[in-house]
């Protein structure tokens, strides 16, 4: 059996944050389900935000992430992720990222959507990916240990205590047992739960779902957050920063169609207001061919994009045949992450104790309602820190949980009746598949569940969700013995994904008002009287319990939220 | 369009070498080859393949398509496509393959020890860096470590290709404390890592252009 004292989950940026602080006192390892530079940080375009700059402030930082969360982000929370923001930037320099620099030396900055000052730090259009890579050669300088290409199975709770975790050795096709003292979850989000959204094929919120089947606390999951501007058709990231550097959005008409949504912030709006906007432009027959709207940058010149967007230049270029220093770019809004998640404190503590979390799987909250651009970034490394502190922390005070055969084997039999399940390997009734069902699974959740929700397509996606569940639990999963079997992969991806989506659907369904990126056709204002409220969700007999939980509001009391 | 794909199949545990299995698909022209490989695994569940972002930022689908080590997502359909409408899609080479597409990734990534690969920073670093050198660390920094170039170039001597580009990334970084000496730590003379450096923009999926040996003779 293996051991380590803290074990992290998830190789980007919150995990390898977590595993480089923890590692300074404890024995760490990381599993993740890809190589760590696999990772979807990496995809990452735009900024860390953090306020450096003379004229900018931590008070307007934590201003601009309440009032761009719609009132919804715990503000103690928000608190520590913009005081710490500029001393992580600094650690970050000198670990050796590659940011971009101001003609007097300094870490370069620019404007992303709802912030009143140029405050993402950046590297080009590569600033997850040159962070990430920088965090990784750290890593290897620690000499952490890596488990490249294992899944997290199950989390093994002995009498309330996270003890250990079994895990799912890819490469060989064979289950492990790790006994830890602590597990940091860093898995990142749930995209793949919709059709149309931007994120990797890896990002199935399998750290989610297997957290909540745990005993974890969820919160927020109805709020997804869809970002504006991706390709249209194949829903790549096109980043932010096209618009922090000056891009406009134009509709058929050539017409910048923000100015009728937030004539004040135009573009750069918090990204709820602008997928709005696009959306009802589509809708109401203003989108190009009738079916998007388009990123314009050709008025930034060619020098601009080669040195601010070259990734973005090369992504329009290579998947939609467009150069955008001479033509407008095709673009719809797609999803893109998930504000909610594993609820945790400011030092990533669940309910659970002996599982911490950061980053995308985790919910703090620090951005609430809607999530402003360069606030992801900041968030996993600024909260995969502290995780880390405090993993090793704990692993130093903790004698080791004691691990019993009894709660081993039903954590076995657990895995051993899931691969056991069903009918023909791989295939159930009249042929269905696990593939069958993502794509029907992911098609409802864009078109019932997304910018736009109405109570009536909600009580119907959840009803067809259950419908889509049954069938799953028909398949017969593909043999779990055999090394490299992406169709096991698949198969358990799937069934994360329908636990987060019933919890999603549900809980957009239960939140009779419109808040940041969650929107109510039936229900179109905020309505604090009533859901000024976290949404938790836990694993109940029959299903997602649900329940409301205070927002911690300390300085900024709600208002009208306007741009 | 319909392309057929060759894609070689291998599977340690019960075969003895390895077989092209042809798949039929139906993908667009701008579709990519991940996209085209994706139908095929819907055919046969049991093909094995990397792949992640879909973007060309995780570098995780690299393989040789029609004998040329590339990203699967990156290349599009109509530009891979070969006379009769065939795309071959093997294992990267000089990597030992561990299941069809899939190869052993861990030497790749032990490879990078060898040139200390991150900052060792200066103990007088004040955090400030010249904008013109830190423009230079660009190039070499946009490396997603995919593996093309380990399996595309071949360089005399005991450092691969990848470990190359970190050591000249970390060289070119006014913080680093190593300095001249990371050059010895790659063990290759400048005039072959300079051509080294033109190959690598020629075979490297994001074109990585390298500011090493400009203005020497």
């Amino acid at each position: 059996m293996l051991m380590h004292e803290v074990l992290v989950v998830g190789g980007g940026l919150a995990g390898l944050m977590a595993a480089l602080k923890a590692a300074e006192k404890a024995d760490v390892a990381v599993l993740s389900k890809v190589y760590p530079t696999r990772s979807h940080s990496g995809a990452a375009q735009g900024g860390f935000n953090a306020a450096l700059g003379e004229d900018d402030s931590i008070e307007a930082h934590i201003f601009d992430t309440v009032k761009g969360g719609d009132y919804l982000g715990d503000q103690d929370a928000i608190e520590v992720l913009c005081s710490e923001g500029p001393e992580v930037i600094m650690e970050l320099e000198r670990m050796g990222v590659p940011w971009t620099r101001t003609p007097e030396g300094k870490v370069a900055q620019r404007s992303l959507g709802g912030a009143g000052f140029p405050r993402a730090c950046f590297a080009a259009d590569f600033s997850g990916h040159v962070v990430l890579h920088t965090l990784y050669e750290q890593v290897l300088r620690r000499r952490v240990k890596i488990y490249p290409e294992w899944y997290l199975i199950d989390l093994l709770v002995e009498g309330g205590q996270v003890a250990g975790v079994l895990a799912y050795d890819f490469p060989r096709g064979r289950l492990e047992v790790i006994r830890t003292k602590v597990v940091v979850l860093a898995t990142g989000g749930c995209g793949r739960a919709f059709a149309k959204t931007t994120n990797a094929h890896a990002n199935t919120g399998d750290g989610m779902a297997i957290a909540y089947r745990a005993g974890a606390i969820l919160s927020d999951m109805e709020f997804v957050q869809f970002h504006p501007t991706t390709l249209y058709g194949t829903n790549i990231l096109i980043s932010e920063a096209a618009r922090g550097e000056g891009g406009y959005l134009r509709n058929a008409y050539g017409e910048r169609f923000m100015a009728h949504y937030a004539p004040q912030k135009m573009e750069l709006a918090p990204r709820d207001v602008v997928s709005r906007a696009i959306f009802k432009e589509i809708k109401e027959g203003r989108g190009v061919a009738g079916r998007y709207v388009h990123l314009d940058l050709t008025h930034l010149g060619e020098a601009k994009i080669a040195e601010r967007l070259p990734q973005v230049r090369d992504l329009a270029m290579r998947y939609a045949g467009v150069d955008p220093a001479r033509e407008p770019v095709p673009i719809e809004p797609a999803q893109h992450y998930s504000m909610g998640g594993v609820r945790t404190d400011v030092w990533g503590m669940t309910n659970l104790p002996g599982l911490l979390a950061a980053g995308e799987v985790a919910n703090v909250s620090v951005h609430g309602a809607n999530r402003l651009g360069g606030n992801s970034l900041l968030e996993t490394v600024v909260f995969g820190r502290r995780a880390g502190w405090k993993a090793a922390e704990l692993a130093r005070q903790e004698p080791w949980p004691s691990l019993t055969s009894s709660t081993l084997k039903r954590a076995l039999a657990t895995w051993d009746a899931l691969l056991d399940a069903g009918g023909e390997e791989g295939q159930g009734r009249n042929g269905d598949s696990a593939f069958a069902i993502r794509r029907e699974m992911t098609t409802l959740m864009t078109e019932q569940v997304g910018v736009f929700r109405t109570g009536s397509e909600l009580e119907d996606a959840v009803r067809k969700l259950a419908q889509l569940r049954d069938r799953y639990q028909r398949l017969k999963p593909p043999g779990g013995s055999r090394p490299f079997n992406y169709a096991l992969m698949d198969y358990l991806e799937v069934g994360y994904l329908l636990d987060l989506c019933e919890i999603i659907a549900k809980g957009a369904l239960r939140r009779t008002e419109s808040r940041g990126a969650h929107y109510r056709l039936d229900y179109p204002r905020r309505d604090d009287q009533n859901w000024l409220c976290h949404t938790f969700v836990r694993r109940g007999e029959k299903g997602p319990e649900f329940s409301n939980g205070p927002v911690k509001i300390t300085r900024y009391a709600p208002q009208e939220r306007g741009y | 369009m319909r392309v057929t794909l060759k894609v070689s199949r291998f599977d340690p545990a019960k075969d003895r070498q390895p077989y092209l299995q042809e798949f039929v698909v139906e993908v667009g022209e701008k579709q990519t080859v991940l996209d085209a490989l994706l139908h095929a695994w819907e055919v046969d569940p049991t093909l094995s393949f990397r792949r992640s972002c879909r973007s060309a930022i995780c570098g995780s689908c690299a393989v040789s398509i029609n004998g040329r080590p590339a990203l699967a997502c990156q290349t599009l359909v109509g530009s891979a496509v070969a006379e009769g409408g065939v795309i071959t899609l093997e294992p990267l080479p000089h990597f030992r393959r561990l299941k069809d597409l899939v190869v052993d990734l861990e030497p790749f990534f032990a490879s990078l020890q060898a040139v200390l690969p991150w900052v060792v920073t200066r103990e007088d670093h004040d955090g400030l860096m010249d904008p013109e050198v830190a423009r230079k660390l660009e190039g070499p920094a946009t490396c997603i470590l995919c593996g093309v170039c380990d399996a595309a170039i071949e360089v005399a001597g005991e450092v691969k290709p990848a470990a190359l580009v970190k050591g000249l990334r970390l060289a070119l970084d006014p913080r680093d404390a190593l300095g001249a000496a990371r050059l010895q730590l790659m063990k290759v003379p400048p005039e072959i890592l300079r051509l080294f450096v033109r190959e690598l923009t020629q075979k490297c999926p994001k074109g990585i252009k390298i500011a090493f040996g400009e203005g020497e003779s």
